[in-house]
């Protein structure tokens, strides 16, 4: 999944520096880019979600 | 064309933080030493790329608010990812971690600093947004922009080998525990572990609640061990505090002749036998140290009393004849003048970090403070802890064991000693003496051996808070302040 992360923010990047008249859907790459970096982080931590220290 | 010192400062800091944070990152610890990022690293990686990402599209079309937006957002949740990231490991002993450690810091600290610069530089960024930039056109890009930009590109490029190899396509996705970085595919893991169900929660195992003696079964037929035998009460006393509170403790100093009596948060002095109270105080649990509430007590010399909260803090109370109350407002309540506050800290333990405790006993023989803990829906441990009384510093924690060839066995089925509740301790050559709210059973546990040697039934314990030993008799407070008194199990030994 990180893999396929790497691959959108590659397409967003490549799509804005070298068309960048396809602005808004670099744009939309990178927020669907981040979305699933949010979520894989949540998988990775849904044990915990907050810092794993005494409150 | 006019040099605009905001995209100047932007190039360089997307050249920044591709070519030095993240090229290095793939190319050098990763391709380079072989290291691979865990499924949260690997998520901050990629907060990063993103941030130099939004980086890009204002370098080509301008600071538009909503790549200024985004990118605040970013970097705050990928604060929110290095400080959640760190929090299990900055807690650990020192140059202790997980992974790569990078001048001094492992690398999920230093995912925190990275973040914490991006909002910095976003901020001398804004300050420096020329006030014609809000345009629909696209800038005219200098050389260093494209630097930056391609730059930014192939270090992209270089994740996207790392990551195919180390974490795979969908649906695998990155690790906990990353093996170490390989071009041949036969070291490759791809794998799916953290799509495992597991229970979401915000606080995971520091979800503890706090003690509470409700609930609690208190037949002694019920016990999850057999007994040595019955302790019949020989006398009831009463405590009578000037307070409609609770009692919490009770603890007995024989070269005085005089009990201590806890409160939530009072500490009260009493004659030998229960009747006066001599003195009193109510320590201020807001001041400094969260007191919460005290939950045990122990003569350290016959003027000095320590309580101890449910939480392992405590304060060491000092009588005094003539105790100045303007210096005592800060610690005290009520009664500035009784006492002199010595010293006010915590209890640092290990084995019973995630529990807490309802009493504390002290051994003047090897001057050392006991604690037993309490189980919760969590944790489910008896442990004592020893506490040397001359640095208040952890010197043991166990585990009691049943003694080999006692009268006291677990009972069929899946029984167990951590199904105790210690809500008062006292100790005496060499034993520790402990009441257990749960099943009414008072203990002996042998502190040489870390064995317990005998249990008995107490008819009628109903919720025990303090247990005192005076003389051959120990004395078994309730939260009521009614008092019961037996036999010290093992007399004359």
């Amino acid at each position: 999944m990180e893999f396929l992360n790497f691959v959108l923010i590659f397409a967003a990047g490549y799509l804005v520096v070298r068309r960048p008249e396809r602005e808004a859907l670099a744009f939309g790459l990178a927020v669907t880019s981040t979305l699933l970096m949010v979520l894989l982080f949540l998988i990775g931590t849904r044990t915990s979600l907050l810092p794993g220290l005494n409150y | 064309m006019k040099r605009e010192p905001f995209f100047v400062l932007l190039a360089w800091a997307v050249l920044l933080l591709s070519v030095v944070v993240l090229g290095s990152a793939v190319f050098v610890l990763g391709f380079g030493y072989g290291d691979s990022p865990c499924v949260l690293c690997w998520a901050q990686r990629t907060g990063m790329t993103l941030v130099a990402l939004m980086g890009v599209f204002v370098l080509r079309c301008g600071a538009r608010p909503r790549y200024l937006g985004w990118s605040v957002l970013l970097a705050a949740w990928g604060l929110y990812m290095g400080v959640r990231h760190s929090a299990g490991h900055v807690v650990r002993d020192v140059g202790q971690g997980f992974s790569v450690v990078l001048f001094g810091a492992h690398t999920y600290v230093w995912s925190v600093f990275v973040f914490w610069m991006c909002v910095i530089l976003m901020g001398v960024l804004l300050l420096l947004l020329p006030e014609s930039v809000r345009t629909r056109a696209l800038r005219p890009l200098r050389p260093l922009d494209r630097v930056a930009m391609w730059a930014f590109l192939v270090v992209v490029a270089g994740n996207i080998v790392q990551a195919f190899a180390s974490t795979g396509p969908p649906p695998y996705m990155g690790q906990s525990d990353p093996v170490r970085f390989s071009f041949k595919p036969r070291y490759w893991v791809w794998s799916t572990e953290e799509w495992a169900p597991a229970p979401i929660s915000r606080r995971g195992r520091w979800a503890i609640e706090r003690p509470s003696l409700d609930g609690l079964a208190t037949n002694p037929a019920e016990a999850p061990i057999t007994t040595t035998g019955t302790l019949d009460v020989s006398r009831r006393l009463e405590v009578r505090l000037p307070t409609a509170d609770s009692v919490t403790d009770l603890v007995y100093d024989p070269a005085s002749d005089r009990f201590a009596v806890t409160t939530a948060h009072g500490v009260y002095i009493l004659d030998g036998t229960l009747e006066r109270v001599l003195r009193h105080t109510v320590v201020d649990p807001g001041f400094s140290v969260d007191m919460d509430e005290f939950a045990g007590a122990a003569f350290l010399d016959p003027h000095t009393v320590l309580a101890l909260a449910r939480n392992k803090s405590y304060v060491v109370l000092r009588e005094a004849e003539r105790a100045d109350p303007v210096k005592n407002y800060r610690f005290f309540l009520e009664s500035f003048e009784a006492f002199d506050e010595v010293a006010r800290s915590r209890f640092a333990t290990v084995r019973s970090k995630l529990m807490y405790v309802m009493s504390v006993a002290y051994e003047p023989d090897t001057q050392s403070l006991y604690t037993v803990t309490v189980p919760n829906q969590q944790v489910h441990q008896l442990v004592v802890s020893r506490v040397d009384r001359r640095d208040m510093t952890l010197s043991e924690e166990f585990l009691p064991v049943l003694a080999q060839g006692s009268a006291v066995s677990l009972r069929p089925g899946k029984r167990s000693l951590n199904e105790l509740y210690v809500t008062g301790a006292t100790a005496a050559d060499g034993r520790l003496y402990a009441i257990s709210a749960a099943y009414g059973l008072l203990l002996t546990i042998d502190l040489a051996s870390h064995a317990l040697v005998a249990a008995y039934a107490v008819p009628g314990a109903d919720r025990p808070t303090g247990l005192a030993l005076k003389g051959e008799a120990l004395y078994i407070v309730d939260e009521g302040g009614a008092v019961s008194v037996v036999a010290r199990p093992d007399a004359g030994r």
